[in-house]
């Protein structure tokens, strides 16, 4: 039996970036949906389980450190990645308290974003057995 | 991200880590320390660059040890790692724990060592330092900043003095800008807290319809990303007056690309000619 696709969510106001990261995530054999309202993926994984998450942080409406608190506030063993054009020190210690797999700062290769995400699929199909 | 920060063991190379740490603790970058020389076939253990090298990397872990540092050594494993004529060692190496800084050595003319380690681990930005004013060279060897800044293929920082940066003046001579760009703006902006002025360039009082429109929409991607952001626009023929005379504080970001309007009106290499006549530090993005 083949093993179950793992459903990652990416959200990110840029439409370019979903463009990139769509494709990208797919040809790993993962299945992708791709937001780039905040409220409108907020919506999404109140009745969807996603098993990973790609963010944005400086959003319009919901900013991705509150989507970050909603999605493990709701699915704790959803997790998550954040990608961000406006790195800090202090956004980097926020979203690991509130419990980031990972801290991506924009620019970033395709290559990195598929490495993190490969690791992140890694740790859900060991905690899955 | 993935910064590669080639140094040698003068001054201005410690200055030029200063702005390295700084991206890094903020960014968790993927960060290389490298210099590069020819020594032949063993190297010396005394050799400056090595010693240069060690007193960066202790002064980087040292400065990058926060609380939850990405860099923080506590990853103790076995590694298999390749030492010459296809023989390899099992060494006890320490990684960072959730970032690594790597530090390495070329055997190898500066400049081509260089650029050969920034395309083999794909980095999206080289930063070096060099000398202030309108010198910009290395000590031991000079064209390396000027040659790395016109024949990298990815993002070049060259940090020329420590300053604080208040303003980055980006010059627009063309419509081709990569979202890369774009974004390794944002980030020196909001570490800096910086000013983003757009400067658009202009040929007898003229700027080209498409470019013109790019100018907008990137005065409106920063607007909207809440970055204080100004414009003003130059003439070509001026451009060299205003680098070397109106930049303080200031980074001048340049984009080079095939369209860019500075390529067809100065001669070969005019990158490294306004990065050299620049007081200030340059950002040249690709």
């Amino acid at each position: 039996m083949s093993p179950k696709k793992l459903k990652i969510m990416v959200l990110d106001d840029e439409p370019i970036v979903c463009k990139r990261l769509q494709p990208a995530l797919e040809k790993l054999g993962y299945e992708v949906d791709t937001f780039t309202q905040s409220l409108e993926a907020l919506h999404r994984i109140r009745d969807f389980d996603y098993d990973i998450i790609i963010t944005d942080l400086k959003m319009k409406g919901v900013d991705g450190m509150r989507f970050l608190q909603e999605a493990k506030k709701r699915r704790p063993e959803t997790e998550v990645i954040v990608i961000t054009g406006f790195a800090t020190l202090e956004t980097a210690k926020e979203s690991f308290q509130k419990g980031v797999f990972d801290f991506i700062a924009k620019p970033f290769k395709l290559s990195e974003i598929q490495e993190v995400v490969a690791k992140a699929a890694a740790k859900i199909q060991a905690q899955s057995g | 991200m993935k910064i590669l920060f080639a140094a040698d063991e003068y001054p201005y190379s410690a200055y030029a880590l200063n702005e390295i740490i700084r991206l890094a603790v903020n960014t968790w970058a993927d960060v290389t320390l490298m210099a590069a020389g020819p020594v032949g076939i063993e190297i010396p253990q005394e050799h400056p660059l090595l010693r240069a090298l060690q007193k960066y990397r202790e002064i980087f872990l040292k400065r990058s040890e926060t609380e939850g540092s990405p860099y923080a050594r506590k990853n103790w494993r076995h590694e298999w790692l390749p030492l010459k004529n296809g023989l390899f060692e099992e060494l006890l190496v320490c990684r960072g724990e959730k970032r690594d800084v790597r530090v390495c050595f070329r055997n190898d003319n500066p400049v081509s060592g260089i650029l050969a380690e920034a395309r083999e681990e794909d980095s999206d930005l080289i930063i070096l330092g060099c000398t202030k004013g309108q010198e910009c060279i290395w000590q031991d060897a000079p064209p390396v900043p000027q040659r790395v800044v016109n024949d990298a293929d990815c993002s070049v920082l060259l940090v020329k003095e420590e300053q604080p940066v208040t303003r980055i003046l980006a010059c627009l001579d063309q419509s081709y800008i990569s979202q890369d760009s774009l974004e390794m703006i944002n980030q020196l902006a909001t570490i800096h807290k910086a000013q983003v002025e757009l400067v658009g360039l202009s040929q007898s009082g003229d700027m080209k319809k498409d470019v013109y429109r790019r100018l907008i929409e990137i005065g409106d991607y920063y607007e909207d990303r809440q970055i204080q952001v100004a414009t003003q626009l130059t003439e070509v023929k001026d451009f060299e007056k205003f680098v070397a005379h109106e930049l303080k504080q200031d980074l001048l970001a340049l984009w080079v690309g095939r369209k860019s309007l500075l390529d067809r009106f100065y001669p070969r290499d005019w990158v490294g000619r306004f990065v050299s006549k620049c007081q200030t530090s340059v950002l040249v993005m690709r």
